[in-house]
């Protein structure tokens, strides 16, 4: 056993150096014209050789370090307890959601300017994740083009506010409405396809869409992007510190404050929470609806659902749609609180951060996404060293938490009824 | 250098979120805002080093109206998302005036927060003509726009009468802008432009493009872009036996168009600021950075250390810190500093900016041309 | 006015790339004939082998040797070494324990693994474009003397050869060894091969490593006629690679072949004759309508849903 086993795990060691080696263990580096290779310092071959022998020692003594893993998670007192009933389980959610929206609405009186602006960004993420969540979660499709909705609800306001004056209370609901429309059409033809090449495909309309943004330069501006989207007002109140809208009054004189330029932020920090709080209620409801429950169906077992009369079209289709609808809600706040919006900030790599906090947060929970969105987006921002290893950590993360925990850090639990076995 | 510049980001990051700071008395606080992480840290580490020298220099010699300057610096990794963030963690932090953003698309929104909160910001980098054309009072600039060096390399492509030009740029704000300026410029000047074509940045195979240039029979090529691209597109028209002039702008003058084009780059032409740092009148100064251990060649170090000088000016010609009267000196003034006498125009732009055209060798020098 | 030799030229430099790109979806069709799932890794495994053999030659060129077509062998044989060993080790640790799960699961696996070898090149190795030294240079010329001339250069040449000895040696190992037939057994019933015998564990790291070698040699070719390589050159030439795999039809070697040319001249003509900012939207959409209307792919046999 020990022999074979040592076979095995000098093999994989011998692997882990082939495949760190070269590529750690040299840098490429111009000296004047040429191209030489240099030696990286001596800590870095140190580490190199210290993972070589980690994977060694974990490899001999694989099924031992198992063994006491395994031993080490049964000794968990929460591992083996019984599923919580399940009105309790109900009402501790609940509990928990309300907690979390009570803690977001005192933040911006207590927290500084730039951390407010922070949560706003945060909220937004909170909204596309959950929106997402729908998508993927429920559903079960792999949507990797999900950022196009998002473009096409902050263009949507960028576009409309340039052309025709067009306010962002009005623009709100076009935007998510345009977003679900393309989510629509986009995904009547492709939702045929069998789940891994309908990702492909979105990934494929995601950047088709950045593209086209990117190349009609008279219509959307291309790459310079459209700026000076204006903010929300507050039943024709502005907050900035002069109007600039004709017609419109401005905040702090009606109500005969002193102009505080804080007022704009967590004005616009309020309703994004606003709106993301009616994202988490209206898909709660959607879940425990018959669509939502059709929705798990086709994800659990696409043939047995098919067979008790559910149309495949038809409910992939409302996810995808209710996705995109959101997805446009989100995309009409980031264009309104960033003020300009350009296709850079819609790229594959924001699509694979969603998707990364959906993952991470447990496919389907929707605490969890709200958790995993807060920790993606404020983590990278307090520890900035790290920040140049932020997407390693996330494609470690993700790999890890499907060969662990495919079900997440906090998985859904769904309602169930379970007949006891006669003994 | 690079871990404690990041870790005082973090600091600045991390206490901005934690409190509302006010300015002490008798300091004059000065954002800087720029990359420190993120793929173009390496130009942000210039805009830094020339704003932290000239605080020092300036604080040596008794600061502003005998307060001192105090240095806030902030990460915007050039994602207008943080950069947005970035501003709002400047006005947090009580901070008046703004030494950045370094890219144009931070610059954008994050400017509309600084004229909306009366903070003036000087950038030392950002070239797009949008940002100040938006009729803003206290957003300041110490470079010359796109919208200048496009027609500085066309005045002398016109001069060079070539038979058919062709265009190309790489869709990006920067690239695009300033193509589509030597566009125009020469279609005015009635040189026969064949060809404007956008290529996707970061793509590699360029052969059917320069089989297209090889058969429109150009004899001048003139790329908006930045290098990788270029260079690629150097090397294959040289294997492919295109003979025609190339030309590009600031974004491909460095020595990564070598790196990557090899023989292939001697005799491209690039427009550049001048080398301020070879100047006479700057030697001192480019002494005092290499003392540090730095180097002042990079084109933004002297920009942001202008930028720096201006509001020092500034403030002392106004004789007040309020942003608004300091925009009214800067508006009026001539000032003196590393990149030359500036003023500025009502935008907000420089009156002047030179460029200079370039010729680029394969061993990564460059040599005026006349 | 239509010119021949413009044409031409077009044609031959959509067919380098192509057959570049068939190298690379070899890997992704053979992993998809045999396990069923998209192995989005697979182009920063080509990335990798272009990195590998760069920092091989430029290693040798410090040593001042010699004779190039050794120098270039010896890198191409490293390339696959540290390829193949990636392939082996992409598969060992995030796809072999999600296998047999829900399908989505092994997917996301594979785009946290893609981000995950990115990453790991671009802190290794930075950010920055680094310049590939053209080893092969010259070819030959035809055409009219006043008219265009079309260019036929030594490394064009290169590539088709390259491509056709290893197509060839895939299709002979594929149907002759005794490996080969055994993946042909896998593909078509796993569970009945392990029944009589065949070690399937080995048989689909097998695949992964012979997908993963060919993507080295894509690497090394592309790499030089390019010109440069980037930590992010591997994710779109996957996606192409895969367009092309999926175009021939996914789990057909000749049909990756066939995609993988068909993509390169489709590629080469819209920026020939139309423009080059439409190139990307134009494999894409291919992609799209391809799956749209013949999801099996040109030479792809329907798959029957088994219940």
């Amino acid at each position: 056993m020990v022999a074979r086993n040592f076979g095995h795990a000098l093999f994989c060691a011998m692997i882990t150096l082939i495949i760190s080696y070269p590529i750690v263990g040299f840098d490429l580096v111009f000296t004047g014209l040429s191209l030489e290779l240099q030696q990286v310092e001596a800590g870095t071959i140190a580490g190199i050789l210290l993972a070589v022998a980690a994977v060694f020692v974990f490899q001999l003594f694989r099924p031992a370090i198992m063994g006491t893993l395994a031993r080490l998670v049964g000794l968990n007192p929460l591992a083996n307890r019984p599923p919580m009933e399940q009105n309790k389980r109900l009402k501790l959610e609940r509990g928990a959601l309300t907690i979390i929206v009570l803690l977001a609405l005192i933040w911006p009186f207590m927290a500084s300017r730039g951390a407010v602006d922070l949560a706003t960004l945060v909220l937004i993420y909170v909204i596309l994740a959950l929106g997402l969540n729908v998508v993927v979660g429920l559903a079960g499709l792999l949507d990797l083009g999900y950022v196009a909705f998002y473009a096409v609800g902050a263009y949507t306001f960028g576009l409309l506010s340039q052309y025709l004056g067009v306010s962002f209370w009005v623009a709100l609901p076009l935007g998510a409405l345009l977003a679900a429309l393309f989510g629509f059409v986009l995904g009547f033809p492709v939702l045929r396809l069998r789940g891994d090449y309908l990702a492909i495909v979105t990934l494929g309309f995601g950047e088709i869409i950045r593209i086209v943004l990117n190349n009609l330069t008279s219509i959307t501006g291309g790459p310079n992007g459209i700026g000076g989207i204006p903010d929300p007002t507050l039943f024709g109140m502005e907050f900035g510190r002069r109007v600039k809208e004709e017609g419109n009054a401005s905040f702090h004189e009606v109500f005969n404050l002193p102009y505080e330029s804080v007022h704009k932020v967590i004005f616009l920090y309020l309703i994004t929470l606003v709106l993301a709080v009616f994202t988490l209620v209206v898909i709660r409801r959607l879940i425990r609806m018959p669509v939502g429950r059709s929705w798990e169906a086709l994800r659990e077992d696409e043939i047995a659902a098919r067979s008790l009369g559910l149309s495949r079209t038809a409910v992939k289709l409302s996810a995808f749609t209710i996705g995109a609808f959101f997805a446009g809600f989100a995309g009409t706040i980031f264009a309104s609180k960033q003020g300009f919006i350009s296709p850079e900030s819609f790229v594959f790599l924001e699509s694979a951060i969603i998707l990364a906090i959906v993952v991470l947060g447990g496919m389907g929970s929707q605490i969890g996404v709200i958790l995993a969105a807060i920790a993606v987006t404020i983590l990278p921002e307090l520890a900035r060293e790290f920040s140049e290893y932020r997407m390693l950590i996330f494609g470690a993360a993700m790999v890890m938490m499907m060969v662990w925990r495919p079900q997440g850090l906090l998985p859904m639990r769904r309602i169930h009824v379970q007949l006891n076995r006669l003994e | 250098m690079k871990t404690s510049m990041s870790k005082l980001a973090a600091g600045a990051g991390l206490t901005a979120a934690l409190m509302t700071a006010g300015p002490a008395a008798a300091e004059i606080r000065i954002g800087i805002a720029g990359p420190v992480t993120g793929p173009v840290a390496q130009y942000g580490d210039m805009q830094f080093s020339g704003a932290r020298m000239a605080i020092e220099r300036i604080n040596a010699n008794g600061g502003v109206m005998g307060e001192e300057l105090v240095a806030v610096e902030q990460d915007d990794a050039c994602d207008p998302k943080q950069a947005v963030t970035v501003a709002n963690n400047m006005v947090n932090e009580g901070v008046r005036f703004v030494v950045g953003h370094l890219c144009s698309s931070s610059m954008q929104p994050a400017s509309d927060i600084y004229e909306d909160e009366g903070i003036l910001a000087v950038t030392p980098a950002a070239t797009n003509p949008a940002i100040t054309e938006r009729g803003y009072e206290l957003i300041f600039r110490t470079i010359g726009l796109d919208s200048m060096q496009g027609p500085a390399a066309a005045d002398y492509i016109i001069d060079q009468k070539p038979d058919r030009v062709a265009v190309v740029h790489d869709k990006q704000q920067y690239g695009e802008g300033i193509a589509s300026a030597v566009r125009d410029n020469l279609k005015d000047a009635g040189i026969n432009v064949v060809m404007y074509e956008g290529i996707t940045a970061g793509q590699k195979d360029f052969s059917s493009l320069v089989t297209k240039l090889k058969q429109a029979n150009v004899d001048f090529v003139y790329y908006g872009g930045y290098h990788p691209e270029l260079g690629l597109i150097l090397r294959q028209a040289d294997q492919a036996g295109l003979d025609a002039q190339f030309m590009g702008p600031e974004g491909v003058g460095n020595e990564g168009i070598t790196n990557i084009a090899g023989e292939a780059a001697e005799g491209l032409l690039v427009t550049l600021p001048p080398s301020f740092d070879e100047q006479e009148e700057n030697q001192a100064l480019v002494k005092a950075f290499e003392e540090k251990g730095e180097d002042p060649s990079g084109p933004f170090v002297l920009t942001s250390y202008a930028a720096v000088e201006v509001i020092a000016e500034g403030i002392r010609q106004a004789e007040s810190e309020d942003p608004f009267e300091v925009s009214e000196a800067l508006r009026q003034g001539t000032f003196g500093t590393p990149i030359g006498d500036i003023s500025f125009d009502q935008k907000g732009d420089l009156e002047s900016f030179d460029f200079v055209v370039y010729e680029w060798h394969s061993d990564n020098s460059k040599t005026p041309v006349e | 006015m239509f010119d021949e030799f413009y044409f031409l030229q077009q044609l031959i430099n959509g067919l380098t790339v192509g057959s570049a790109y068939a190298l690379i979806a070899i890997g992704y069709t053979m992993v998809y004939g045999i396990i069923g799932m998209i192995n989005f890794a697979h182009g920063e495994i080509y990335m990798i082998g272009a990195y590998t053999s760069l920092i091989v030659i430029t290693g040798l060129a410090a040593l001042n040797p010699v004779w190039l077509p050794l120098v270039l062998l010896v890198a191409l044989i490293c390339a696959m070494i540290v390829s193949s060993s990636m392939g082996w080790a992409v598969e060992r640790v995030a796809y072999r324990p999600v296998r047999g799960q829900h399908r989505l699961i092994p997917l996301i696996s594979a785009i946290g693994m893609s981000i995950f070898l990115q990453n790991y090149v671009h802190l290794a190795q930075g950010s920055r474009n680094i310049g590939f030294p053209s080893l092969i240079d010259g070819g030959f010329t035809f055409g009219t003397s006043e008219g265009f001339q079309t260019t036929i250069s030594n490394m064009q040449l290169t590539i088709f050869a390259t491509t056709l000895v290893c197509m060839t040696l895939l299709s002979l190992f594929i149907s002759r060894s005794k490996t080969g037939r055994a993946c042909r057994a896998v593909s078509q019933d796993r569970k009945m091969s392990s029944l009589l015998g065949i070690d399937t564990n080995r048989i689909i790291a097998a695949t992964f490593v012979i997908g993963a070698a060919l993507a080295a040699v894509a690497g090394l070719l592309l790499g030089m006629y390019y010109g440069s390589i980037d930590p992010l050159f591997g994710f779109i030439a996957g996606l192409k690679a895969f367009t092309a795999a999926v175009l021939g039809g996914i789990g057909s070697i000749p049909g990756a072949m066939l995609g993988g040319l068909i993509l390169g001249v489709a590629e080469s003509f819209t920026a020939g004759y139309l423009s080059s900012e439409y190139k990307d939207v134009v494999s894409f959409s291919l992609l799209i309508l391809i799956l749209l209307f013949r999801p099996t792919g040109l030479l792809g046999k329907p798959e029957v849903e088994k219940i």
